[in-house]
């Protein structure tokens, strides 16, 4: 875009021919398309950054279960690797195993395939709503999308490396590419969690292959867990005897063992890594700040709890004193988000809108904030506030 | 090929793509234009519309003393919005400062404090929060294309 404005300068002020003019102004009035940044591939996402891109879903993208890639968010450490060549692809398998393998992209075909649909959520999503703030991308209500992710099983293809009995971890290296003298973003999980059979080695997402900003040709997948954990652009797996030592396993992705007060430093041996996400809800409908007409409004949105399953979510329309259930949607899987929607006929006046879910092990979430140095797992109710005509 | 260039929109796709509300705009500054000459190419456009400018691929630092030398050791890394959505407390801003030197940003010693009061002046957590802007509307990628690499 600014290209066209700085086209703009040069010319402006010089003698242009009246025969140039219509070409040029095609050029210089800004068009109804295109007031944002483009990004191919991308549909009006928050653009957190450009260079290395990060993308935010808008929370009104939150009404279908699956989300279209265009409209899934986009988190990336670093540069995307400048070259990708599927056939040059080659992903080893080393460390703790038998047999040492690498795997071209074909050899896949030789691996089942399956498919887990996900609910994959940066870990720092919410991170901008954390007082104090905390550094870090300041990620809104949208590091969060759901897919259906599909490849062979990571289980598969380390059976056929063979782990040894010595073998506790499992570490993932993409290609994306570092600058200065920045860690590379490399980072393990148990072995536990890497032989769980919906744990992938993913390929395609909602049945097309992968695109780049999502790590074609092949990613971790590793369902109900941080973001951080399904590496992106995938070209070594090292099992190990010990959790990974790195940046991005310490200090990097860890939570405090206790609750800690707002502002407060938290020493490194008082904090675990990050696994699997918190129970959360978000309202995608109405809009913070919407003025509604009086009659009947569809409080909407999506909650999803990680390994665990969203039993039950609840609307407040007085500030928390009271809450009813809200509808659950039909589409369920085990790693997946599950839409909601309330019918509300209020009033008019001010109101602050508040959802609040409930899963399977129990967990809620809490009225407030819990505050990390980091902001990590936000998950406080969330909450918009309307004006009822 | 896996640049991410613009996509190629002819100019044609450009005007079809201007809804019939818009096209008197479009008219009557081409009229415009051809009647008034040189006077008219030279009006400034964007001043015309009522809407906003389009948003900046990458972002710039604020004026300051430390402008350029924040851009420098800054920005060859990451753009200028990883550092515009901060709103940070000096100890903070100096613990961002002393990792990204240790990540490799070249920071003079004697810059040091200068770029820590720099960055905690325009990016304290008083400050209004950072608006992102949106990417384009892409309603060409749809489910079926998506899954194909962006070129």
């Amino acid at each position: 875009m600014s290209s066209r404005r700085e086209f703009l300068k040069q010319m402006s002020g010089a003698a242009l021919a009246t025969a140039a003019a219509p070409a040029m102004l095609t050029w210089a009035l800004p068009l109804p398309q295109g007031q944002g940044v483009e990004v191919p591939g991308e549909d009006g996402m928050i653009l957190r950054s450009f260079r290395f891109v990060d993308l935010e879903s808008p929370v009104e993208y939150f009404n279908s279960w699956l989300t279209p890639v265009p409209h899934f968010f986009v988190r990336n450490h670093m540069h995307e690797p400048s070259e990708l060549d599927a056939d040059d692809w080659r992903l080893t398998v080393g460390g703790e195993v038998e047999k040492p393998l690498t795997l071209k992209l074909t050899e896949f075909a030789k691996f089942e395939t399956h498919a887990v649909v996900n609910t994959l959520e940066c870990a720092g999503n919410g991170r901008s709503l954390q007082r104090p703030q905390v550094p870090g991308i300041q990620w809104g209500k949208g590091a969060v999308s759901t897919a259906r992710f599909s490849g062979p099983r990571l289980r598969d293809v380390l059976q056929r490396a063979g782990v040894k009995p010595s073998g506790k971890h499992v570490m993932f290296r993409g290609l994306d590419e570092v600058p200065g003298k920045v860690p590379p973003f490399v980072r393990s999980i148990p072995i536990e969690k890497a032989l769980d059979s919906d744990t992938l080695i993913a390929t395609h997402m909602n049945g097309a292959a992968l695109t780049k900003h999502h790590g074609f040709p092949a990613r971790a997948l590793v369902p109900g867990w941080v973001g951080a954990a399904s590496c992106k652009w995938l070209t070594e797996i090292k099992v190990l005897e010990n959790e990974f030592v790195g940046n991005f396993m310490s200090p990097g992705y860890r939570f405090p063992n206790q609750p800690v007060k707002p502002g407060d430093a938290v020493k490194p041996e008082d904090t675990h890594p990050l696994t699997a996400l918190s129970v959360k809800s978000v309202i995608s409908g109405p809009g913070d700040g919407a003025n509604i007409r009086n009659g009947k409004v569809d409080v909407h949105g999506a909650a999803w709890a990680g390994e665990a399953d969203i039993v039950k979510v609840e609307v407040s329309t007085d500030g928390g004193a009271t809450w009813t259930a809200a509808k659950l949607g039909r589409e369920q899987a085990h790693y997946a988000w599950r839409l909601w929607n309330y019918e509300w006929k209020p009033k008019g006046g001010d109101y602050t809108i508040q959802s609040r879910a409930t899963d399977s092990q129990g967990r809620t979430q809490p009225a407030a904030p819990v505050w990390n140095p980091s902001g990590y797992l936000y998950n406080a109710v969330d909450q918009v506030k309307v004006h009822v005509a | 090929m896996w640049r991410n260039g613009r996509h190629d929109k002819s100019r044609n796709t450009l005007l079809r793509s201007v809804p019939r509300n818009r096209r008197w705009f479009y008219a009557t500054a081409l009229s415009a234009a051809v009647v008034g000459g040189v006077l008219a190419v030279t009006l400034p456009f964007w001043a015309l519309s009522d809407k906003p400018l389009p948003a900046k691929v990458t972002e710039d630092l604020p004026a300051g003393a430390m402008q350029a030398k924040a851009t420098t050791s800054c920005l060859e890394c990451h753009e200028a919005r990883i550092i515009l959505q901060q709103r940070l407390s000096k100890g903070a801003w100096a613990k961002e400062v002393d990792k990204m030197v240790k990540w490799g940003a070249v920071v003079d010693a004697n810059d040091h404090d200068a770029l820590v009061d720099y960055l905690s002046t325009n990016f304290s957590p008083d400050q209004p929060a950072y608006e992102a802007p949106r990417t384009a509307n892409d309603r060409s990628t749809s489910e079926k294309s998506a899954g194909k690499p962006s070129k």
